[in-house]
């Protein structure tokens, strides 16, 4: 065994080391499952699903109070990874690895975990902070936790006409293509709001349960379907290899197949 | 105006306070002049770094641990990899102190 000449210490370090691959690698292979999952391979629960796509969870917002007063300072001297700036934010900014989270940390004993990719590892990663704190000498408790907010996102795989969805929508869609290219929809039940974008890629935000983006996203998918864009040449934008040999254009082939006029 | 005093932690700092201390105990000079010296030392080596030193060097590692605390950055790297204009060097653990030059001029 080559590792038995290396000092504990630096052997202890690979083993360590070793156990982080396999947590990546056991990672990647859940995210990998996931993805499968999404391409309908892995039966997706089509009552739950009808439109057979499960959005993905991105962020998740969480609150804890653990109630007790902070010494700030104290905090970002002794724990690692921490910003503490009191000129630009009161509150001590804290990463951690796993989950890959970020906390906000305030005096009040209140913290907020962002960043997190499920409710429960939301929950895990407000925990480990807390332990941090705990170890840091306060007497950190853990009360109130709750979910402020889910954001996920999903991918219908095909173009949506965003304008044609305001006009018939216009109650519930905001669409200014000059000031923000994706179509702002505030559905009412649940109330969710979606970032639908030309391209077919959905952002859903604002939901306190994972249930409420599903039921959102299950909500809002007949009408894209709806609003499908039908690809279709626009000339003036740009060409459309087809229409310009349909049409035997001779001047537009020529622009198109610039190398033609040299020869 | 004041400076940072942390390049008195430095090897040429250390030697500095070495030599200042033995005279001090020995008498030739007074701890006042001692202290005057050493914060010389600390004015003279911010402008040295600032206006004489033209060398760079780049150098980038995995960020084991960061900290911003009292407008002061403190960075654990490892496996960093130092780059001067002819030599490559690679450090198993390095921490940096950085500190912001135009708090300390004010």
């Amino acid at each position: 065994m080559p590792h038995a000449k290396l000092p504990m210490s630096r052997q202890g370090k690979e083993v360590a080391y070793a156990n982080k691959v396999r947590c990546q690698e056991a990672q990647s292979s859940l995210s990998m499952a996931a993805e499968l999952a999404l391409e309908g391979s892995q039966p997706v629960d089509l009552a739950k699903h009808p439109s057979g796509i499960i959005p993905t969870l991105q962020n998740v917002v969480s609150t804890v109070n653990m109630d007790c007063k902070l010494e700030l300072k104290t905090i970002a001297l002794h724990a690692r990874n921490a910003e503490y700036n009191p000129k630009r934010f009161a509150a001590v900014i804290m990463r951690i690895r796993e989950p890959k989270t970020t906390a906000l940390i305030f005096a009040s004993g209140k913290m907020v975990c962002t960043g997190a990719k499920s409710e429960q590892q939301s929950k895990l990663a407000a925990r480990k902070y807390a332990r941090i704190i705990q170890k840091l000498g306060f007497p950190a408790q853990f009360k109130d936790f709750k979910i402020q907010n889910i954001v996920a996102s999903c991918d219908v795989k095909f173009p949506i006409r965003l304008e044609g969805l305001a006009y018939a929508h216009g109650h519930f869609s905001s669409y200014e293509p000059e000031l923000f290219p994706g179509l702002i929809y505030r559905m009412k039940q649940p109330k969710i709001v979606l970032l639908i974008f030309v391209s077919g890629k959905i952002v859903l935000t604002g939901a306190k349960v994972r249930d409420e983006i599903y039921e959102a996203f299950e909500n809002i998918y007949p009408v894209l379907s709806e609003f499908r864009k039908v690809q279709q040449c626009t000339p003036r934008l740009h060409v459309c290899v087809r229409c310009v040999l349909s049409t035997g254009d001779h001047a537009a082939s020529g622009a198109l197949f610039g190398h033609e006029e040299g020869d | 105006m004041g400076s940072y005093e942390l390049y008195r932690k430095s090897s040429i700092g250390m030697s500095l306070t070495d030599a200042l201390d033995e005279l001090v105990t020995n008498g030739t000079i007074s701890p006042l002049l001692a202290v005057k010296v050493l914060m010389q030392f600390d004015k003279s080596m911010n402008e040295a770094l600032q206006q004489k030193v033209k060398s760079k060097t780049t150098f980038k590692g995995h960020l084991h641990t960061y900290r911003f605390c009292d407008n002061v950055w403190t960075f654990i790297l490892e496996n960093a990899l130092f780059k001067t204009d002819n030599e490559i060097q690679q450090v198993e653990r390095v921490k940096i102190v950085a500190c912001d030059a135009k708090i300390i001029s004010r």
